[in-house]
């Protein structure tokens, strides 16, 4: 009987073994999927915003329907009125959060509508992220799985604002 | 010289006193000679009383001394009485159906002994009866399909509170924080539909709004047993049973008065990391319930309060809970009885739909802080039972359920439900190879709701079953239901859900079953209606949902290794034709919401082992079981979401005197595929495999002839962090102390 006895309680220590992982654990801001970067903004930042978010796409805006909401990864709380320089980190709260994946548009948006408004017309994109200096295409994002990607830099030149998706005023 | 001295010393006595004197010795003689045998071998009883682990007497219990030809039956009370022992060691052994055999040696010197004896359940029950697969007695050996039974004996010893923990340990079975899945049925939908149909004592017992079922209102210390049916059971069941039957079978009344009180509390431990202690204290919980049984000529009840109050483990995870319990029955006569049911709960509770972010894990988002939620529920039963002739007997069943929830998010959501049902059966025994058993049901439910509107829903159904059993061993089901629904603007629906089984006694240890069947499943109100906003998450109407359809195929196979070794094996197929799911969709606008929608053709297959194993007799038990499960939405080519691939039990139980032990081990694989919350719930995909681990240790006190059992119970012993739903971890480890006390 003994031997028996011992033989349950082996099957017993071997799924006890098998269940020492903690499972889940707090992750650090480090360890976190997100970016964080800093947003330039030159010039006289224009009368009547009420709203600047820095949002990303999963995919490329190539018309007024790709601006919904199944598309739009992230939203982030709002960017004050008037600031010269914000940094940002996704890890933080926001409005929407991101996670790992590769994102085609990330971009800094302004409205003048007092509400999160979803409807395209409402915006107009100050800046756009652009990698490794080639402004001649938006930057492409890569979020690797409990990675922060640092220094996804934006400039928003009021003067001299980038090309706007499809669908705006 | 001695002896004469003391001839000498003998005074003299009178003639008549010599003679007196000769006659006093003559009589002792004979009465010494005539009483010889009582007084050198004065006999004793053995007597007392046989309960089972619960302390309810057991009568007919057969109680043998082994090896004499001397025995008695324990009587209604559990009392039992052997006399004119004579002194002497002796093996007693107590035996009846469905329990293990109990044997103790006693010796019986110069009085009467008292024995109390508790008797344990049959760990490996192949004989077992149930009553759900064919709505009649059935021997669970010769059914066609899988079936599993929940003995009264697991809830208590596990301190269960609430039978959605008691299922988690069934094979084939898991659970989505509250929604039951049977071989992967059912996903999560947020209580909006059920895929499997529970019942209380046959009665459907689902809300008339939501259709989900409320586990809560179960009354665990009155339940006698668990039934479960695997797979499409719609031809007997109709809509809501095409995953599976789960059928509650509440204890009878006692025929003298019985009381049981049972009390607990524990405590929940501390989170590991300092990040996720928010309270800073250990999180407690208790219960009391109160509950008597006793019956007065033709007429005996059950009433049965039980108080549970939990302050939660998570930030607003707390909840105060109050349970009525009523059942009456009245017999007329031996051949027909009317039973009475009410069940009430009465909710209070905070209201945590998901986590801040996985480093506030026990904390709902600012927003969701301080919401709580209101709760009133009744349900009220009849069954009047006849049996006419000892072949043909019918049953009534009428139920009404009224919900009535509230709750303080910023919708101020809230619905009150009316659901009325009433079902005829009829069983009818046309020869001895051959039982029919049919009927019709009927439902309606009205709801007022600000999320639900003011939707009305009826439904009819008729059903008839056969079951052949013939002369070899050869046991076939064949049966159909035909149900029509109408739900307020849907369009009406109806739906033919047959079904064919059969199961082969291969030999003594090998049987052989297989059965094809199909189900159905009407969209509930909160599917087709719901229009809220929850935490963000928008949610619309779909006025064009449809019924969801399934196609079930099972083959199984019981093989009796050993007497005490029982492995049972089934594989099966389920095809899923306009699969009922959420999703997340985009307006014209660009605005997104949720929505239930015939969104999927799924498919699950998988396999199923199961194993009981005594392997030492009496003392210690071993069960194991493995499901997988291979599910597949046809559409987009990956896995149902909230599906574990594998599912893996296993429990240990070990007796020893009046002590028990014992532990329970729970692993499900990380499921593949979750609802796509990511821009809703921080962290949201954060998820893991589940590994839980039970252990229990509980002392008899019926061995002493005290009637009360103590429980020490530690869940999660490993403390081991998951989630079975987005956002909401599941019970950290707790610990709890519980006594039963019975008089």
């Amino acid at each position: 009987m003994l031997k028996k006895l011992l033989a349950a309680l082996s099957i017993l220590l071997l799924l006890h073994i098998y269940g020492c992982d903690k499972g889940l654990s707090p992750i650090s801001a480090e360890q976190k999927a997100g970016f964080s970067g800093t947003i330039t903004f030159l010039g006289n930042w224009p009368e009547g915003i009420t709203r600047t978010h820095l949002v990303v796409f999963q995919n490329e805006l190539k018309s007024s329907a790709d601006f919904n909401i199944i598309n739009l990864k992230y939203v982030s709380l709002e960017i004050p009125y008037g600031v010269k320089t914000f940094n940002f980190n996704s890890t933080d709260s926001s409005y929407i959060p991101i996670g790992a994946g590769t994102y085609e548009y990330v971009a800094v948006a302004q409205s003048k509508k007092p509400d999160l408004s979803l409807i395209r017309s409402d915006w107009f994109v100050a800046g756009v992220y652009y990698s490794n200096g080639d402004t001649s295409k938006h930057g492409v994002l890569e979020i690797p799985e409990n990675t922060l990607v640092r220094n996804i830099n934006i400039v928003c030149d009021f003067n001299n604002p980038p090309p706007q998706p499809p669908g705006g005023k | 010289m001695m002896k004469v001295s003391i001839l000498n010393s003998v005074p003299k006595v009178p003639v008549t006193s010599k003679v007196t004197g000769t006659l006093f010795h003559f009589c002792l003689i004979f009465f010494i000679f005539l009483f010889s045998e009582k007084i050198f071998s004065q006999t004793y009883d053995i007597s007392g009383t046989v309960s089972d682990t619960l302390g309810n007497p057991l009568d007919a219990v057969n109680v043998i001394l082994v090896g004499e030809d001397i025995g008695a039956a324990s009587n209604y009370e559990g009392k039992f009485i052997i006399n004119n022992i004579k002194p002497g060691s002796y093996q007693i052994e107590f035996s009846s159906l469905g329990y293990q055999p109990y044997s103790t040696g006693i010796q019986i010197e110069n009085k009467s002994v008292i024995i109390n004896a508790v008797l344990h359940e049959k760990p490996v029950e192949t004989e077992q009866i149930i009553v759900t697969a064919g709505k009649h007695e059935q021997n669970i050996s010769e059914l066609p399909i899988s079936a599993e039974v929940i003995p009264s004996k697991d809830l208590a010893e596990r301190n269960i509170s609430n039978l959605r923990y008691a299922l988690e340990y069934a094979p084939g079975v898991n659970m989505v924080e509250d929604q039951v899945s049977i071989r992967g049925s059912s996903g999560y939908s947020r209580g909006a539909g059920t895929r499997v149909l529970l019942a209380l004592d046959g009665i459907p017992f689902y809300t008339g709004d939501t259709g989900e079922i409320i586990w809560e209102i179960i009354p665990v210390t009155e339940i006698e047993r668990v039934e479960i049916i695997k797979g499409a059971a719609s031809s007997l069941y109709g809509s809501s049973a095409i995953g599976g039957v789960i059928n509650v079978i509440t204890k009878n009344m006692t025929n003298k008065s019985f009381t049981y009180f049972k009390s607990y509390a524990g405590a929940y431990d501390k989170p590991s990391y300092n990040e996720w202690d928010w309270s800073g204290v250990y999180r407690q919980f208790n219960g009391l319930t109160f509950s008597h049984s006793n019956s007065f000529g033709n007429f005996g009840f059950t009433l049965a309060l039980t108080r549970i109050e939990d302050s939660g483990y998570k930030q607003s995870g707390f909840f105060k809970r109050y349970v009525g319990y009523f059942k009456g029955k009245y017999k007329f006569s031996s051949f027909s009885d009317l039973t009475f049911f009410a069940n009430t709960i009465n909710q209070r509770s905070g209201n945590f739909l998901y986590w801040k972010d996985i480093n506030h894990a026990f904390v709902p988002p600012d927003a969701d802080q301080g919401q709580r939620t209101m709760s009133n529920r009744y349900m009220f039963g009849l069954i009047y039972k006849n049996i006419f002739t000892d072949n043909f007997s019918i049953n009534i069943r009428s139920s009404y359920y009224k919900t009535n929830w509230s709750d303080e998010t910023t919708s101020h959501n809230n619905s009150t439900t009316n659901l009325y049902r009433t079902e005829i059966q009829t069983n009818n025994k046309i020869s001895d190879n051959l039982i029919l058993t049919s009927g019709i049901e009927g439902t309606a439910s009205n709801v007022n709701s600000n999320i639900f509107g003011k939707p009305t829903a009826n439904g009819f159904g008729a059903y008839s079953q056969a079951d052949f059993k013939f002369n070899f061993p050869l046991s076939l089901s064949a049966g159909f239901r035909y149900d029509i629904d109408k739900i307020k603007t849907l369009e009406t629906f109806d739906a033919v859900s047959p079904k064919f089984g059969l199961n082969y006694k291969l030999s003594d240890k090998i049987i052989l079953r297989s059965s094809l069947g199909t189900g159905f499943r009407a969209p509930s109100l909160a599917e087709a209606f719901t229009s809220t906003t929850a935490s963000g998450i928008i949610v619309r109407p779909n006025p064009n949902i449809k019924p969801e359809h399934n196609f079930t195929f099972e083959l199984g196979v019981n093989y009796q290794a050993l007497p005490n070794l029982n492995i049972d094996a089934a594989a099966f197929n389920n095809e899923y034709y306009d699969f009922i799911e959420p999703e997340l969709l985009v307006d014209f606008l660009g605005v997104s919401f949720g929505q239930f929608d015939n969104i999927s053709r799924a498919r699950i297959q998988g396999f199923e082992l199961d194993t009981k194993y005594n392997i030492v007799p009496d003392k210690l038990n071993l069960s194991l079981s493995y499901t997988y499960l291979w599910t597949r939405d046809l559409n987009t080519n990956k896995a149902l979401k909230y599906r574990p691939r594998h599912i893996f039990y296993a429990n240990i139980d070990y007796k020893i005197s009046a002590f028990e032990f014992g532990s329970d081990f729970r692993f499900l694989s990380r499921v593949e595929e979750i609802d796509d919350l990511s821009r809703f719930i921080t962290d949201g995909k954060e998820r893991v495999a589940i590994y839980t681990l039970d252990l229990r240790a509980g002392y008899n006190f019926m061995t002493f002839n005290v009637p009360g059992r103590l429980f020490i119970n530690v869940n999660n012993v490993l403390n081991y962090y998951y989630v079975e739903l987005i956002g909401n971890m599941s019970p950290v480890r707790n610990a709890s102390l519980s006594l039963e006390l019975f008089f």
